[in-house]
């Protein structure tokens, strides 16, 4: 299955990229931490587990992966019924399959499985333009997981979803002008939303975040406190594990959803700089696979995987610096997360899976 | 076709992501470049705001030692405890826990809380000040456990007087500067010398507060120390006072059963060696900040424990103020020693009869024997012979007029009345017949027991009026400098015959047929004068009796000794004691302890002995002023004694003689 041949093809640049990402990330969480605890030691064992599942990922052509697309979304599907009824409960939310050393968070995998099952819909789609049935299927396979997690509730990860199908919809040769009315009702919609849709306190997150000062010790605590953290470290940082904010816990959960602004208060701009660069450098090669990629499906599978990936890295660097209202998203290959890495490192299998087998039939 | 055109619209739109991720990444970049090194500084400080609290140290006030370098006044350490808001975000449950734990009651918490509300956050509130030390465990334990992070646990080094408040009103007391006492280096909140000597020398006995600068996590728990500036401890300073003297005056006070003042000093330099006021308070009280409760109550005693009657307390000079009038007629060369009065037991003066105090009178008495048996008509004779002015000047070359300048503050002057003092504040002329009454010290004359110390040491040194003071030396750091003593107030060198008559007349008193054989020390020759200060007229205690005031007189016990070159002087002020020779037992106890200390024998020890038995007093047996043998017209002009003009004055608390 793995010919020799295609070892060649690997893109090392991306996974070397993909992995000094997670060693960063391991570092930080030790800075933040407070030294070799079992969350470091959890992490390594993610991204172990992870590296698996990229090989896993990797080994196996995408094109057998994408005609088993289906059964792999059902059964992400059943994962999540499961959860809804059985999962642990953590901080109020049912997001987790207890495995006894390890939770498992089946909401991390629905990313690729969704991306998987999109490609494959409209990579074997012999239309040239998207028809409306496209869209309602699209919208359907989209909305069953969407809506589950939410439940959860977990609205962070539900919203991941999102981009993976503007994405892949938008390359499939979506109409811009059809784009435009979406955002026109989601405009139209957004006051409608705001009244019924949110609970309290995701409305007092967002109001806090156009006024922080206006709570200081409440919701905005914590975006003032991400402004400080990144704030203070200056342009070569404060030092490793030297950090004020991140040691003495005025950021709170400063190894999971606020790693990067510890490592901006250690490492400085400098750091912040190299980072993004590593992330822009992976974002791009990844697009890069998706122009290369044999295939409609490849290109698709790549574009999938890569949005939410793009979105959530985006999203988060900005929370990081106090500059987008606190939601729990982590920071993909670097936030403190075993499931998220492990789904994340499955992600980058694919993505390389479909970069080396552009030359096989 | 179709696929191509396909290939070429999925390039495209990559295109479009690709550029749309560059562009995001770049306004993130710009992002952080803005946070990190544009805003910097801020946020560098809000940082430090965050994570340093700065802790206050406080510094020791510099240790008092006795002029032979025993402790007097040191430091302990004790305990505050306060609550610092920064972290704190709920209140409400700190107050209640804090309460609950210290066994306070809420609302004083709150109360005092309410009171530093508007002061910065980072300002810890002092909740408990000197905490017991079960209130200081409960709360650490509690500290421990996170449910007060935002309580502290200070140590601060706490003023500790001697046990007994021993000298209490010479170490005076510190509190809480008040607004007008903020300056330089004093800040709101900052204990300061508020009487006394802790008061006069606060510059030098102060110090400077260090601070340590701590590192604290999110919670407010101290994490580790980043910087500390020592405290620099006050300067120490040594004293006049001789520990041993100053134990064996209070100790005769309390043998005795009294309360009153001494001012005990060495006639040849004003240097005080014991400083007494009785009834006092604890200075310890106020060490770590009075309650209310305890101020009130030292307010409103009626013995008022706060009054420095050494310094403060004026009183009529009684027979004591004889030495004045012998020094001055002696020195204006008005009569030699050798000058006799006879004494029938009264004189008439002006149309009026003044009695001696011995019905029988003394006969014919020069002046050593009219010093000896304090006899009233011979001093009646030489004050007539002065005049006011001339009585009033040699008072004050003796001392008794004015301020001492001792080094302590808010000091009452003594007066001695004059015609320009009389015309001054009652726009009145003088009227000879007053001036019968002074000489005597009584009718307006007004003295503190110290400017009595200052008069009793100028004879006893033979004419300079030193002045008292009860620093000695201070340490600014590199050792022991003695301070420069006082300058003093007047010399004047009085002729040997002044001296030799005044010195054998009080010697007499004590070693005679006198008032003063209490304090006889054989081979001492101990000089001394008894006194009394009537503490209302004969007529005014008709009237004020019933009004629950103690209208008994006071007693007073003027000594030095030994006669030929003194060495140790002073004054014993015996309130309500009626009779002045009870003064001098505890005179007598001093000496002794100040000759045993001297001459390295052991120190004598106060036995508890019955009281005896008073005996007869000539100050005490009233001096009655006759009926003026023309009729009473006018009172205010005829009579010496103001006090029996106005019966009105009678509802104002306490009624000295004079004032």
């Amino acid at each position: 299955m793995f010919e020799r041949r295609l070892y060649h093809h690997v893109d090392w640049g991306l996974l070397i990229a993909v992995l000094t990402l997670c060693a960063i990330g391991l570092a930080q969480i030790y800075s933040a931490t407070g030294g070799w605890t079992t969350t470091v030691e959890t992490q390594i064992y993610g991204i172990l587990l992870g590296m698996v599942a990229l090989l896993v990922c990797l080994s196996v052509d995408y094109r057998s992966l994408a005609d088993k697309s289906h059964l792999i979304y059902l059964a992400i599907i059943a994962l999540l019924v499961y959860v809804l009824f059985f999962g642990a409960v953590r901080g109020g939310s049912r997001r987790w399959i207890d495995l006894g050393p390890f939770n498992l968070q089946p909401s991390e995998f629905v990313k690729a499985a969704l991306a998987l099952a999109l490609a494959k819909f409209f990579g074997e789609s012999r239309r040239g333009a998207l028809t409306r049935v496209d869209l309602f299927v699209t919208a359907a396979l989209t909305a069953v997981p969407l809506v589950m997690i939410a439940q959860q509730p977990d609205l962070g990860t539900a919203v991941t979803l999102i981009p993976v199908v503007f994405a892949i919809v938008y390359v499939a040769g979506m109409p811009v002008r059809l784009l435009g009315v979406l955002a026109l009702i989601a405009l139209l919609a957004a006051p409608v939303l705001w009244r019924f849709a949110l609970e309290d306190y995701q409305r007092e997150r967002i109001v806090t975040f156009l006024d922080p000062a206006q709570d200081a010790r409440g919701a905005g605590y914590q975006q003032i406190q991400a402004r400080i953290t990144v704030g203070s470290g200056g342009l070569w940082g404060k030092g490793f594990t030297e950090g004020t904010q991140g040691q003495l816990r005025f950021l709170p959960v400063a190894h999971n959803d606020f790693i990067f602004s510890v490592l901006a208060e250690e490492q400085g701009f400098a750091g912040v700089i190299v980072t993004l660069g590593l992330y822009l450098f992976v974002i791009l090669r990844s697009l890069e696979s998706a122009r290369l990629a044999k295939d409609r499906l490849g290109a698709y599978l790549v574009l999938g995987v890569l949005a939410s990936f793009t979105f959530q890295v985006i999203y988060n660097i900005t929370m990081s610096a106090g500059l987008a209202p606190v939601k729990g998203l982590t920071l993909p290959l670097m936030s403190y997360g075993g499931s998220s890495m492990i789904a994340t490192l499955a992600g980058f299998g694919l993505i390389l899976n479909v970069r080396m087998r552009r030359f096989t039939n | 076709m179709a696929l191509t055109e396909d290939r070429r619209r999925i390039a495209v739109r990559l295109m479009v992501l690709q550029v749309s991720v560059i562009v995001a990444f770049a306004a993130l970049a710009i992002s952080f470049w803005f946070l990190q090194i544009v805003q910097h500084a801020r946020y560098q400080e809000m940082a430090e705001n965050n994570h340093q609290r700065t802790l206050a140290l406080r510094a020791p006030r510099g240790v008092l030692f006795d002029r032979h370098g025993k402790v007097l006044v040191e430091n302990r350490h004790s305990f505050n405890v306060s609550i610092v808001r920064e972290h704190t975000t709920d209140l409400d449950r700190t107050i209640r826990l804090l309460a609950h734990v210290a066994g306070l009651e809420v609302e004083d918490v709150r109360q005092i809380v309410e009171r530093h509300r508007g002061e910065p956050t980072y300002r810890p509130i002092v909740i408990i000040k000197d905490a017991s030390l079960a209130q200081v465990a409960a709360i650490t334990a509690r500290r421990l456990d996170f449910e007060l992070p935002d309580v502290v646990v200070e140590q601060v080094p706490t003023r500790q007087y001697p046990t007994d408040a021993l000298a209490a009103h010479l170490f005076g007391y510190i509190g809480e500067a008040n607004e007008q006492q903020l300056s330089d280096g004093i800040t709101r909140g900052a204990l300061i010398g508020q009487s006394g000597v802790e008061r006069v020398y606060n510059n030098l006995l102060m110090g400077r507060d260090g601070a340590r600068v701590v590192v604290v996590n999110s919670v407010g728990r101290e994490i580790r120390t980043l910087e500390e500036i020592p405290p620099k401890e006050g300067r120490r300073v040594q004293l006049t006072i001789d520990y041993d003297l100053q134990k064996a005056a209070e100790d005769g006070f309390r043998h005795a059963g009294f309360n009153g003042a001494a001012l005990i000093m060495d006639p040849r330099t004003g240097e005080v060696l014991s400083y007494v006021s009785l009834p006092a308070y604890d200075p310890n009280d106020f060490a770590a900040g009075i309650d209310a409760a305890t101020w009130a109550s030292l307010n409103t005693d009626r013995l008022k424990p706060l009054q420095n009657r050494v310094i403060q307390g004026r009183y009529s000079a009684g027979s004591t103020f004889k030495l004045v009038v012998a020094t001055a007629a002696l020195e204006e060369g008005i009569v030699t020693p050798d000058f006799r009065v006879n004494c029938g037991g009264g004189a008439t003066f002006f149309g009026r009869y003044y009695q001696c105090w011995l019905k029988g009178g003394h006969g014919s008495v020069d002046m050593r024997h009219a010093i000896e048996k304090s006899c009233n008509v011979y001093f009646y004779t030489l004050g007539n012979m002065l005049g006011v002015d001339r009585i009033h000047k040699w008072a004050e070359k003796l001392g008794l007029a004015g301020k001492t300048g001792i080094d302590l503050p808010n000091e009452q002057e003594s007066l001695v009345p004059s015609t320009e003092w009389k015309m001054r504040r009652y726009g009145q002329k003088w009227y000879a017949g007053e001036t019968i009454s002074v000489a005597i010290g009584q009718g307006q004359v007004s003295v503190t027991p110290a400017s009595l110390a200052v008069m009793m040491a100028t004879i006893a040194n033979g004419g300079t009026r030193v002045t008292p003071h009860i620093i000695r030396a201070v340490d600014e750091g590199g050792g022991w400098k003695m301070a420069a003593p006082p300058a003093a107030a007047d010399r004047v060198a009085f002729k040997p015959e002044t001296l030799a008559a005044l010195h054998d007349g009080l010697w007499m008193v004590v070693n005679g047929a006198g008032t003063g054989g209490r304090a006889r020390i054989p081979g001492r020759d101990v000089a001394g004068k008894t006194g009394t200060a009537q503490v209302i007229s004969i007529q005014g205690r008709q009237l004020a009796r019933g009004s629950g005031l103690d209208l008994r007189d006071h007693g007073w016990f003027v000594f030095f000794a030994p006669r030929d070159n003194p060495e140790i002087a002073g004054v014993i002020f015996g309130e309500h004691n009626e009779h002045g020779y009870l003064g001098a037992p505890i005179a007598k106890h001093v000496m002794e302890t100040y000759y045993a200390k001297k001459e390295g024998r052991p120190l004598p020890v106060l036995e508890s002995k019955a009281v005896p038995a008073p005996e007869a007093d000539p100050d005490t047996a009233p001096v009655v002023i006759g009926a003026p043998v023309a009729r009473r017209t006018n009172r205010n002009a005829q009579n010496p004694t103001p006090n029996v003009g106005g019966e009105g004055r009678l509802g104002f608390g306490t009624w000295e003689l004079g004032f």
